[in-house]
Order: C-alpha cells, then structure tokens, then sequence
C-alpha cells in the first residue's frame, strides 16, 4: 500500500508541478519495472467481468469503460501514478490568475486527433461545455466552471465560478477527456459507436458486450509510445474462467482475480500477480437517520467492537491494510494521525453504556449476493458484534436491489465501498461532508454543517499547507462523528503472464497501458 | 391438420403473451433503478430523473406496458439501456450463437444417448445397465457448472484439445469452441434420455412387429434400425422438447462459464444492470424458442407415429 507519511514536496501546489513539469512528457516518465528494455510490438489481451458500456468519455461511470476510455482519449492534465501529485498531458502548463477566478492552460503543439486532425482548444471548449451537462454522470463535478474561452488554438481559459483548487484535478478526470469539436461532424451517437481521440490507442472494431479491439495510434504524440501494436479487452463474466484462461494462455492480464486466488497465482510458473495501491476504501455505512444509529456512541461503540484484521485476514485473504481515515492514504489529504477507533472490547462496551440502548439491539445488515468477502465481512461483524449485545441478521441481496434499499435509506446497516475519480480529496468530502452526487453522504445520511463548512472552504484556498489542514480538521470531525466505520484500504489485484512489463494501474484504476509492453 | 397448428399456433402465442407479460410485471416489481444502475451511485439525483424520463421510465405503469405491446406487436424490441444500441442489433449478434450451441447440445445428447440406450436395452439387465444408470445418476447429480469447469481443466487447459472458454473470430474457431459447452449441457439431458430411450426400446425389442420382423428373415440389425430405434425414439423426441426449457437455462449457466457471448450472457448482463428492455427481448426469444421446439415435438410425433395427426 501507499506509505502512510505522504511527502509533503509530492504535495506542493499544482501551479509550482506544472512550471517544473513544462514540456516534460506525461505519463511516459521511466517507469520500467526493472525488467529489461522494452520491446515494441505485441498484442495484448485482457479479460474483464464485463465489456465496456460505453466510449463517450462525458457518458462513463463504469470502471471498464472508463479505464478503456483513458487508453483512446486525453485528458489536459493526468495524475502521477501514485496520485499525489498532476502531471502534463494535452496541456503543457497551466497557471491561475490572480483573482483565483481563471486558469490558463497552454496545449501541446503537435497534438492531433488518431485521424490526424489537429487538436486546438475549440476542441478543448467543446469537449468540456458538453462534459459539464449536469445530467450526465460526472457532469457535477464540472459546476464551478463558469465558462471557456480560447484565447489562441493552443491556448484555453477556464473561469470558475468562485477561485477553485480542485479545478485541475477535475480536468483529468475521464469524463472531461478531449473529442473533436462537434464530434468531427458525426452525430453524438454514431460517434459514440466509432469514436476518435488523441490518446495511445485507437479503436479498431467493437462488439458491444463482448469484445473491443485497439491498434496502436501511430499519429501519438507520445514518442515512441505506445509500445503494443493491439489491445483486446475481452468480457469474461466468470471469476475462475478468467483465470483458467490465463493459465491456459488463451488472455495475457486477467483483471481482478479473486483474493482468495491471489497466493496461488503467484506461485504458478509464467504468471505474475499483483497488488497495486489503490484508492478503494471498504465501510460498514450506518444508517444516521434510523434509531439507534442515530446515537453517536452507538456508532463509535460499533467502530470499537470491529477487529478489522480480523476482516482483512479471513475476508481478504491479507490484501489490504486496516484503515483510520474515511480519506485512505491515495489521496494527498490523507491524515495518518487519525487512526480511527480500532479493535478495543472495554472502550466498545464503555460506549454502549453511555448510549441509548445499553443493553443492545437488533438490526440487519445488507451484503451483496454472490460477493463471498462482503459475506465474510459480514458474519465476522455478526460475532463480534454479539460481544456488545447487538444481534445482526446478515440480509443478502441482489446488488441491484441493494443498491435501491441503500438509496431509498431503508437499512441499518451496508457494506459499501468508495473510489476516487480525481485525486484532489474535494470529491469524496464533498460526498461526505456535502452530500454530493448521488450517494447521500455514502448512504450514511450523515449531516454536519460545520464539515460542509471546511470542505468549502479547503477547496477555495490555493494553498496546499492549509487544504492539508482543513482536511485534517474534516478527518477529525469525521472521525468523531464516526458516521460509517473505514473497515479496509484495499489494493487492486491483477494477475498476467510474466511476459507483461511496466503494467501499472494508478490509484484511480487507470492501466496506463501507453507504456506496457511484452517481451518475446 | 391445418386446424391442428392453427389451434397450436394460437396456443403458443397466448403463452409468449402470458410470458412477455409476467417478464414485464417482474423486472419492473424488482427493486433497483436501471437509471441509476447506469449513471452509476455517484451521479447526481436529477442527472437520474432526467434519464429516467428520457427513456419513459416516469410514466404510469400501465402506459409503459401499452407503449412496450404495441412496440412488440410492431416488432420494435426496443433501445437498450446499458448499450444505447438497438435491441435487435444486440439480438441479431447474440442469437446465432446460443441457437448454434443448443443446436450442438442436442446433437451431441441424442449421439451419447442413442447408442448408450440401444447397447443396454438389446444387452438386458446386467453390468452394462447398472453402469450406465450410474452414469446417469452422476451425471443428473452433478451441478452444470462443475460439470464445465471439470471439462475445461481436462480438455483445455490440460490436454489443450479446446480452447479455455471464449467464442474465437472464424466460423471454425467458433464451432470449435462450442465443443465442451455443447457437452456440458448434454451431459444434463443424456440420463433422462437414455433411461426413457432404454425403457421404450425395451419395450419395443419385446414386442410383435419385432418378433414379425426377425420372422421375415431380417437381419437383426434392420430390425433393430427400422422396427425398434424407430417406435422406440417417440419417448426420446418427447423428452428432448420437454427438455428445450433446460436447454435454454443450460445455455444461461453455460455461456458464463464458458465466457460464449450468447443470450444467456446477454440476458445476465442485462438482469444485473437493469437493462429492462434487455431482459424482456431476451425472456421473449427464450420463450419463442422454447414453444417453436414444442411445436416442433408435436410436429415429429406426428411423423413418426400417424395416430398422433388428429390428435
């Protein structure tokens, strides 16, 4: 997992990184994984759960179409791989005016679409005014920005509604990915169906719900990149067919192996398999709005009753780390001081006798069928939390139908889940603290002004040091709160053939497979 | 015989009718928003009603039925929701393949089936039969998916005789990849079949058109060929249409396993994403191919046995 200090220097501020990053390439900083020169050439072919949904960047919210969609588009600016800091991608600086009002960002020269088109920044206008449609999916994300203008082809000015740090983290987020202006002159939907972009890969045929293939764009910017000739995601629903597949050699990555399977693949001769860090943090969500989970001791006597190694050792199969903080290690913010209330039975039972109900209760607790670690997680929370006089039935249910419960607040209590999008921490404490989006505060109905607050605050100071400081004092808050229990930080898993080299998904998920390559 | 499929045909229509109609009811009773399955949980809740009504879904039930019918009868199956493609694009792909892979099954069911049958029903009650019967007895008892798994390890990832699941690009790859999916779902049917197939040619070996048969001086060969597989097999063709709905459910848990990208798969996909008109298009084909081999049963038992026309 990530380190938990987080390096302050990683953490300066985003107009600093880009003067020093100026002209520098993005993603394609050395990041051998020191297993010898890469080779160019090659096809690569990776089985997923599901195909991709989607291919209009603006439309995405699945993780197959948005981890495709990073491979064929660009985005302005793209996180470093270890999220703590934004690296140049289509603009090559980037500086916000004095009245913290506007940002200025100044585009490659040379970029062009796969079609050869060359990409100005009436692209870029055009791409991020129908991206911040706030009826699409990530459209929220884009409501501070006021308006765009484009100064010169190569010159594009974003003005915020109020001065806005987040800004340039919310420019590398997929959804705002750059498409030709009007779509190149086809309708929405037929770009949809054969889209054009300026990233490493471009689109060569697609059978939807069953196969995408991708030849190298040879008009990249890149240089010498990417390495692949092709990429072929393949949607392989079955968990153990995906790994039989591997085995068999008929895949080359198979995406998210089973924990369980984890220890057993990385002992198989010719495969690899991995643990990278991510930002997906597990929660056990409390149900704020329901009696007794109303009462804050209820909850911290539940966050104290929890052995979250417990969890990670027979749920997870060790993958992972206990977690403190709602905001895990990912994110720049994240406070390691805030430890959050582990494993302690005296404390638990001191705040079940301060609480409202004593002598215990009844509730249920919702878990995802078919999902055996959130079962796992759930019959280990059922005993332990027996210790405290609270009784839980364990209620499976289908995800979709989970999913509507969750929403609807008619629960106790849920196993869920967050990742990031962006890695600025504005968008997971504004779910939080502001009850952004759509998850209602993460299905917890958590309600504090005062966190709100401060998460409005943080983001309208450009000062990184006093962000830091501001979401340490939300951490806090939140951690007093205690309005859901962190149970996990959790890595992504991948197993592939010992043929693959420099595969390395950032903490948002993205493969970066512009730098992949297979040796012979 | 006109007014025989006239009155099956009608028939058959009611119940797609009554199935298409209960599929209706049942994805829209279940819990879970297909907007929102779509737009994902961080998407905003206007961003979900704005979707919701694009597709119609804030109407009254009962206009979202009338509007579904009459698309139907008009043979528009819909958008849907998950693709943004039109379902009889999605169909159009998906169909040949789980036609091909049931198609495949039976085949392979009546060649396992047929000879398994025939050797014990002449051989009599000994060694052969109780072999077989535990072979059927294993292989009803043994889950569809354990049953592929357990093939893919042998015949794919050991022997490499077949690919490890996946469906291929050429018209040979993909036959060649339907080999073990088409097994696994016989390996489902062949007990039923044998077992009804033994009892009936039994039967039929015992019986005076057989006796008649030998009596002429035919080889028993023909005799078994011509007099016996042939009235003893009206007992398997019914089985084999009883059993078009487990082929159907066989080819949903088969094609996951397999990684085929068939209906079943469309049709999971769909039901976990609350792709609604997804789930409906595909009920409604499963449906149709189900009653088509019904009436195709009845078809048969009128070619293979006359006194079966007016009935």
């Amino acid at each position: 997992m990530i380190p938990n200090k987080w390096l302050p220097a990683l953490a300066a501020s985003t107009v600093i990184a880009s003067l020093l990053l100026v002209g520098c390439s993005p993603d394609l900083s050395p990041s051998s994984d020191g297993t010898g020169t890469p080779q160019a050439g090659g096809h690569l072919v990776m089985a997923r759960e599901l195909d991709v949904m989607t291919l209009m960047p603006a439309d995405a919210s699945d993780n197959e179409s948005i981890w495709t969609i990073e491979d064929i588009y660009d985005t302005l600016i793209v996180p470093s791989a270890d999220g703590q800091s934004l690296k140049p991608s289509l603009a090559t600086d980037w500086v916000q005016s004095e009245d913290k009002l506007a940002w200025t960002f100044t585009l490659r020269h040379g970029a062009t679409f796969s079609d050869g088109t060359p990409l100005t920044s009436a692209d870029v206008k055009f791409s991020l005014d129908a991206a911040s449609d706030p009826n699409l999916p990530s459209g929220f994300l884009n409501e501070q920005i006021a308006g765009i203008d484009t100064p010169s082809p190569e010159t594009v000015v974003v003005r915020t509604k109020t001065a806005w740090s987040p800004l340039p983290s919310v420019l590398a987020l997929y959804a705002n990915s750059i498409v030709p202006a009007n779509y190149g002159g086809k309708s929405r939907e037929e770009f949809a169906k054969a889209p054009v972009g300026s990233g490493p890969f471009k689109v060569k045929n697609w059978t939807q719900g069953q196969q995408l293939d991708l030849v190298k764009n040879t008009a990249y910017w890149g240089t010498d990149r990417p390495y692949l000739d092709a990429v072929t995601f393949v949607a392989v629903a079955d968990a153990n067919t995906r790994a039989t597949q591997l085995q068999g050699g008929q895949i080359t990555v198979n995406e998210m192996p089973a924990a369980s399977s984890f220890a057993a693949l990385s002992s198989t001769p010719g495969l690899k398999a991995s643990a990278f860090d991510s930002s997906y943090t597990s929660f056990l969500s409390l149900n704020n709005t329901r009696a007794p989970f109303t009462d804050v001791h209820v909850r911290r006597a539940i966050a104290y009753a929890i052995d979250r190694e417990a969890i990670l050792k027979a749920a997870n199969f060790g993958q992972g780390t206990a977690a403190g903080s709602f905001l895990s290690p990912a994110y720049w913010a994240y406070d390691a001081n805030v430890k959050g209330r582990q494993f302690n039975l005296e404390e638990a039972k001191k705040e079940m006798g301060l609480s409202s109900k004593p002598a215990g209760f009844s509730a249920d607790i919702l878990v995802a069928s078919g999902n055996a670690t959130q079962l796992t997680t759930a019959q280990i929370l059922q005993s332990e939390l027996s210790e405290i006089g609270i009784t839980l039935t364990i209620n499976q249910m289908e995800p979709g139908a989970l999913r509507a419960t969750r929403k609807s607040m008619d629960y106790d209590m849920a196993i869920s889940n967050a990742t990031t999008d962006i890695t600025d921490p504005d968008e997971l404490v504004r779910f939080i603290a502001a009850k952004s989006g759509g998850s209602n505060a993460m299905y917890t109905g958590y309600d504090n002004q005062q966190v709100a607050d401060l998460a409005t605050q943080a983001a309208s100071l450009s000062d990184q040091a006093k962000r830091l400081k501001i979401y340490s004092t939300i951490q806090q808050k939140v951690n007093d709160d205690q309005p859901m229990v962190p149970l996990l930080y959790q890595p992504t898993l991948y197993s592939y053939s010992d043929k693959v080299h420099d595969f390395q998904p950032s903490i948002t998920g993205n493969y970066n497979l512009v730098n992949t390559w297979l040796s012979k | 015989m006109t007014r025989f499929l006239v009155r099956r045909l009608s028939l058959l229509a009611l119940v797609v009718w009554g199935v298409v109609t209960a599929t209706f009811v049942l994805v829209h009773a279940t819990p879970g928003d297909p907007a929102r399955a779509t737009l994902g949980d961080k998407a905003s809740e206007s961003a979900v009603q704005a979707l919701r009504a694009e597709w119609g879904l804030d109407q009254p039930l009962g206009a979202q039925y009338w509007h579904f019918l009459t698309d139907l009868v008009s043979g528009n199956l819909g958008t849907s929701f998950q693709y943004r493609s039109p379902i009889a694009s999605l169909l159009a792909e998906r169909l040949p393949t789980t036609l091909l892979l049931m198609l495949m099954a039976v085949t392979f069911a009546v060649v396992i089936s047929l000879p398994l049958a025939t050797w014990v029903a002449v051989r009599g009650r000994g060694g052969a039969d109780i072999g077989v019967r535990i072979f059927g007895a294993v292989a009803q008892g043994t889950p569809t998916f354990l049953i592929g798994t357990l093939l893919v390890i042998v015949f794919g990832l050991n022997l490499h005789w077949f690919p490890v699941g996946g469906y291929g690009r050429t018209s040979a790859e993909h036959l060649h990849s339907l080999v073990l999916p088409a097994i696994t779902i016989a390996l489902g049917i062949v007990p039923m079949l044998v077992n009804s197939l033994r009892a009936s040619l039994t039967d039929a070996l015992q019986s005076d058109f057989v006796a008649f048969g030998h009596s002429k001086g035919l080889k028993p060969a023909t005799v078994l060929a011509a007099y016996a597989i042939r009235n003893g097999s009206i007992s398997g063709v019914t089985i084999l249409g009883i059993q078009a709905g487990v082929l159907a459910g066989g080819a949903l848990v088969v094609e996951k396993v397999f990684a085929i990208p068939g209906m079943g798969s469309l049709m999971l996909a769909g039901i976990l994403g609350r792709d609604f008109p997804v789930v409906q298009a595909t009920t409604l084909v499963f449906a149709g191919i189900v009653v088509v081999v019904y009436l195709v049963t009845d078809l048969s038992y009128a070619l293979l046995d006359p006194r079966a026309r007016l009935a």
